[in-house]
């Protein structure tokens, strides 16, 4: 009976530049003891100057090698069909200036729209009629409302995305996280999809 | 004349029907109430949640309508302010949340792993916003 070999292929793994992509990188692999090693150990592609920052190697290409060193095997693929390799092309450094940059460009313009909501929804009279109701007085600028209400702002969005800082309320990751995992998601099945030169089939190809 | 009084009542009736709703589906949209219910893990309570909404509306219509007046402690006000404020804070941020402007931010500029600090940015930015209106800005 022939031998199997199980093959699971990861799904984003991160590699530098004239780099050998192994086998043991792009999957976890099951086999006997003796074919481990020399599966394992085995160089599936070698990542060159021509190629773009993102491949897509196909588990098609992995039976392909497998089957060039022994004929006999019989390889199973469980889980993804295909791997995203990411080429890091230098190591990526945040730039400090630029961090700040954004940094400022968030805080102002958060800061200016909520002045602009509280002028859209007319909030200085709302908040006023409302110290009249619950005092029965009347003032111009009812800030004993205004600054819990301004401290509150802060706390209600620190409350829906989880965070105190580093800490969490609780395990749970924070719709935000949710959100930026869905993104990656939705950009890694693009590029399983345009970069997989084995998923698609062109009239002008050789 | 009884008529008129008809209409009138129909004309209301029907404004407040379509102003609930929008109001309903508005806070749908954002699942603010389905995130407290998470943190707080009182997901079997959603039911009283939808009801306290609703008896907030309809406390606060009645209250900008009639105008009572019933001359407490100003001090209530602070806890007033502190859970306004949250709230709004919560759709400001379920905002920003929906309409998609961080993962593509952050992304762009190369900075997923900082997106707690950037986040931090908005949180301030707002808190410091509304301060700088109620205490400079506002006439």
């Amino acid at each position: 009976m022939a031998e199997t070999v199980y093959i699971r292929m990861r799904n984003r793994i991160e590699k530098r530049l004239n780099e050998d992509v192994l086998l043991q990188d792009l999957a976890q692999v099951i086999a006997a003891d003796a074919l481990m090693e020399q599966l394992e150990a085995m160089v599936i592609y070698r990542i060159s100057e021509g190629d773009r920052n993102i491949i897509v190697i196909d588990s098609t290409r992995i039976i392909k090698a497998i089957r060039s060193i022994n004929q006999d095997l019989e390889i199973q693929i469980i889980g993804p069909a295909q791997t995203i390799i990411e080429v890091i092309l230098k190591k990526k450094e945040a730039s400090i200036p630029l961090f700040l940059l954004v940094w400022l460009l968030l805080f102002i313009g958060s800061a200016l729209t909520i002045m602009n909501f509280h002028e859209d929804v007319s909030m200085q009279a709302v908040h006023q009629k409302l110290y009249k109701i619950i005092t029965g007085k009347e003032v111009e600028k009812p800030l004993i409302f205004q600054i819990p209400y301004s401290l509150g702002l802060g706390l209600g969005m620190i409350i829906f995305f989880n965070h105190v800082f580093k800490k969490r309320f609780n395990e749970e990751p924070s719709p935000l996280e949710v959100e930026v995992f869905s993104y990656q998601q939705a950009l890694d099945q693009y590029v399983i999809m345009h970069e997989n030169k084995e998923s698609m089939k062109k009239l002008d190809d050789h | 004349m009884i008529i008129k009084i008809l209409v009138v009542l129909f004309i209301g009736a029907a404004w407040g029907i379509t102003v609930g709703a929008g109001y309903v589906a508005f806070l749908t949209v954002f699942g603010i109430i389905p995130r407290l219910t998470q943190l707080t893990k009182t997901g079997s309570k959603i039911h009283s949640y939808e009801w306290s909404v609703v008896c907030g509306a309809v406390c606060g219509t009645f209250l900008f309508l009639r105008e009572p007046s019933f001359s407490i402690s100003s001090f209530i006000l602070i806890v007033m302010g502190l859970a306004g404020g949250i709230y709004i804070g919560m759709i400001a941020a379920a905002l920003t949340e929906v309409l998609n402007v961080f993962p593509l931010l952050a992304k762009r500029v190369g900075m997923d792993d900082r997106l707690l600090v950037l986040m931090m940015a908005l949180v301030f930015g707002k808190i410091f916003g509304s301060l700088f209106h109620w205490m400079y800005f506002a006439p």
